[in-house]
């Protein structure tokens, strides 16, 4: 394999002819620049054209967008909402905390009526969450967790200890034998942790 | 899957490492980071020194002015020793006046160094009761990754070795300390503690020694109570750090004065 | 004068021991080679250093030497924005503050911040605006600092080229790198456009040094992504 090639911001990469314009790059006068520091990828994905993105390290993207997939750490609760630290975006840790809030009627897809943010949440679980909004002016990131993948994955008992889910709304203490009620997520493998 | 931990957990992440006595960065409880010293290296500054401890950077420039003596005390000069921590140097640091944290700072450097007497302010006065020189000390941190204490004070130090007054010269360096700084998490002892370290444990303590080996400063503001016996572990470990560092600065000033 | 209680404060007046010294008056020679031997009127751009990526705490960081000016830049972000308003909820937000260090130019400087360093810190911010394409960061903000550690000239300058390594280095989004160069002296308009037709080739010159820096930060950072 070459090695691959190294841009910095301002090289102009190709025609917009050549390649379809992927992520940190920008069009200007019908050419391709780089807009970031990293290696060129060109990438064919079954069309005519292959897909030229400037990539770094790891994935570039950097902040929440709608439709994103979060993991959270939740650091207050209140009846009407629950305050989140946004941690990872897909699988990238963010490295400035954002926080984001679960409004009561996000947290679940039915009976959104009868949802008690305590009943669901408690501050130090790690959520699983997807972004619904920018939010305006005075609210933070919009999430909700009304997705059966959704929800609570990791969460501590009273006791101390680390608890297992037993149902969709139940989690269970391993030492006390105590139940305790979250909005649980049905974990896919690999967001499992620790 | 160890970074989701790590982001998630912090402080379960950190207990799991310290079972094992070590650390997330490999190093022993008691093992110190990698020092560095560079001295000389602002000129517009009358003597200046920058030290990396691990990432963390501290830069001290001293300048040198002329001034009166205060009346109370006719015959002493003035050390003036700021540390700022700058918005630059951590994302925890807001632009604006000195924080709390910079504050206490910067009168604990100024206590240090009226407690050890590492320069006699009388040595700076010229003329009694009419001239005498201040010396301003300000330490600059560069790069934020704790242990900030520790890293100012080898600053002050070789940048006060580096200053050469200028016309009348004045012998200055008498005593010279050392500090160590030491951190409780649940009762297992660490040393050189990096920021997210220091962050999580509940209890700081520094200790300055002199080239003598005599204590100068015992510094412990609150947090969970120590026993005697770590005290006196704490202060032993910095008996041995002291002579590691005044043998890294006086390697370092001689071979800055035999490369002049 | 307001007392300054937060810091260490030192005697009311004092005098730099460099006034008593003797000097020559500084005269700026109006033909032949300046002061440190280079040419005028030329492209004669005092040796440049740079490093990228040395401060572990922030996003991306630079530091530059130019002779005896030396100076770092830090930047950190993108994060949430601290202040909101209506205005700039599509796009974010770009802060710039500059700084000198006391010990940095001859004479010693305050802690507090004076209204050259607010100058200065606002013409960096408007060199580096139009080049950060602020709308791919909604609701959050930029920051750049920047440090004066010793002043020997054209700080600005250094200072945008600099504070553009550093965005570099961070990964934000950027049109463009930026460098700048300062002339100085008595315009007229003549004089002017020659001057700015200097300082663009002397750009150019620094175009290769810039480059080489960033990509050295980039190599060591992450080795090449597999072609997947």
């Amino acid at each position: 394999m070459s090695p691959m090639k190294l841009c910095v911001p301002g090289d102009k990469l190709c025609s917009t002819e050549d390649c379809i314009p992927g992520t940190g790059i920008y069009l200007r006068h019908g050419c391709i620049y780089s807009s970031l520091t990293g290696y060129v990828l060109k990438k064919n994905e079954g069309e005519e054209l292959p897909v030229i993105s400037v990539v770094r390290e790891t994935e570039t993207q950097l902040l929440p967008d709608v439709g994103a997939i979060v993991t959270c750490k939740v650091t207050s609760i209140n009846p009407r909402f629950a305050k989140v630290h946004i941690l990872y975006v897909g699988s990238t840790p963010l490295k400035d905390r954002f926080r984001g809030t679960i409004r009561k009627e996000d947290v679940r897809a039915t009976e959104k009526d009868k949802v008690e943010t305590y009943k669901s949440f408690r501050p130090g679980d790690i959520v699983l969450a997807k972004v619904i909004s920018l939010g305006d002016v005075q609210s933070n990131y919009l999430l909700t967790t009304a997705e059966n993948e959704l929800g609570v994955v990791v969460a501590h008992s009273e006791a101390g200890a680390q608890m297992v889910p037993i149902s969709w709304c139940e989690m269970q203490c391993p030492q006390t034998h105590s139940k305790e009620f979250r909005k649980v997520a049905r974990v896919q493998p690999e967001f499992l942790q620790a | 899957m160890a970074a989701g931990f790590k982001i998630a957990e912090p402080l379960e992440y950190h207990r799991s490492f310290l079972k094992e006595n070590c650390r997330p960065d490999g190093r022993e409880l008691s093992e110190f980071r990698t020092t560095t010293l560079n001295i000389g290296s602002i000129s517009t500054a009358d003597g200046s020194a920058l030290v990396k401890v691990g990432n963390t950077t501290v830069m001290c420039g001293i300048k040198v002015e002329l001034t009166n003596p205060l009346v109370e005390a006719p015959g002493k000069g003035f050390i003036v020793p700021n540390v700022d921590l700058p918005p630059l140097c951590s994302s925890r640091f807001r632009p604006g006046p000195p924080g709390e944290q910079a504050q206490a700072a910067s009168q604990f450097i100024a206590d240090v160094i009226e407690s050890s007497e590492v320069i006699q302010t009388e040595d700076l006065c010229i003329e009694r009761g009419k001239l005498c020189w201040v010396l301003y000390c300000d330490m600059m941190c560069v790069d934020y990754d704790g242990n900030v204490l520790d890293a100012c004070i080898i600053a002050l130090l070789a940048a006060l070795k580096n200053t050469k007054l200028p016309e009348v010269t004045i012998n200055k360096d008498t005593g010279s300390t050392r500090t160590s700084f030491c951190v409780f998490d649940d009762s297992i002892l660490i040393v050189d503690p990096t920021a997210e370290e220091e962050g999580l444990s509940t209890s700081h303590l520094t200790v300055v020694t002199d080239e003598k080996e005599r204590l100068c400063v015992v510094h412990k503001p609150g947090g969970t109570p120590l026993s005697a016996e770590k005290l006196q572990e704490c202060i032993g470990r910095a008996t041995a750090r002291q002579r590691e560092i005044q043998k890294l600065v006086d390697k370092v000033v001689h071979s800055v004065k035999t490369a002049q | 004068m307001p007392t300054d209680t937060k810091r260490v404060r030192g005697p009311e007046v004092s005098q730099s021991p460099t006034l008593f010294l003797c000097k020559h008056a500084a005269v700026l020679p109006s033909h032949g080679p300046r002061a440190d031997g280079r040419q005028r009127d030329q492209v004669d751009v005092r040796p440049v250093f740079v490093r990228c990526g040395l401060v572990s705490q922030a996003k991306g960081s630079a530091y530059i030497e130019a002779g005896n000016t030396k100076l770092m830049c830090c930047v950190y972000g993108p994060r949430e924005m601290e202040r909101k308003d209506e205005t700039d909820m599509k796009c974010g937000k770009l802060t710039t503050d500059m700084r000198f260090a006391p010990f940095s130019c001859l004479e010693r400087g305050s802690w507090i911040q004076g209204s050259q360093d607010k100058d200065l810190s606002l013409m960096l911010h408007e060199s580096l605006q139009p080049a950060v394409c602020l709308h791919k960061y909604p609701r959050s903000q930029i920051e750049v600092n920047v440090m004066v550690l010793e002043n020997s000239g054209s700080v600005l300058a250094h200072a945008v080229t600099c504070a553009s390594l550093a965005l570099a280095d961070a990964g934000i989004e950027i049109l463009n790198q930026i460098s700048g160069l300062q002339s100085d002296g008595e315009m007229t308009e003549e004089t002017l456009t020659a001057g700015v037709r200097t300082c663009i080739e002397g750009c150019y010159k620094l175009y290769p040094v810039i480059q080489q820096a960033l990509t050295k930060a980039v190599r060591r950072a992450a080795p090449p992504p597999s072609e997947s």
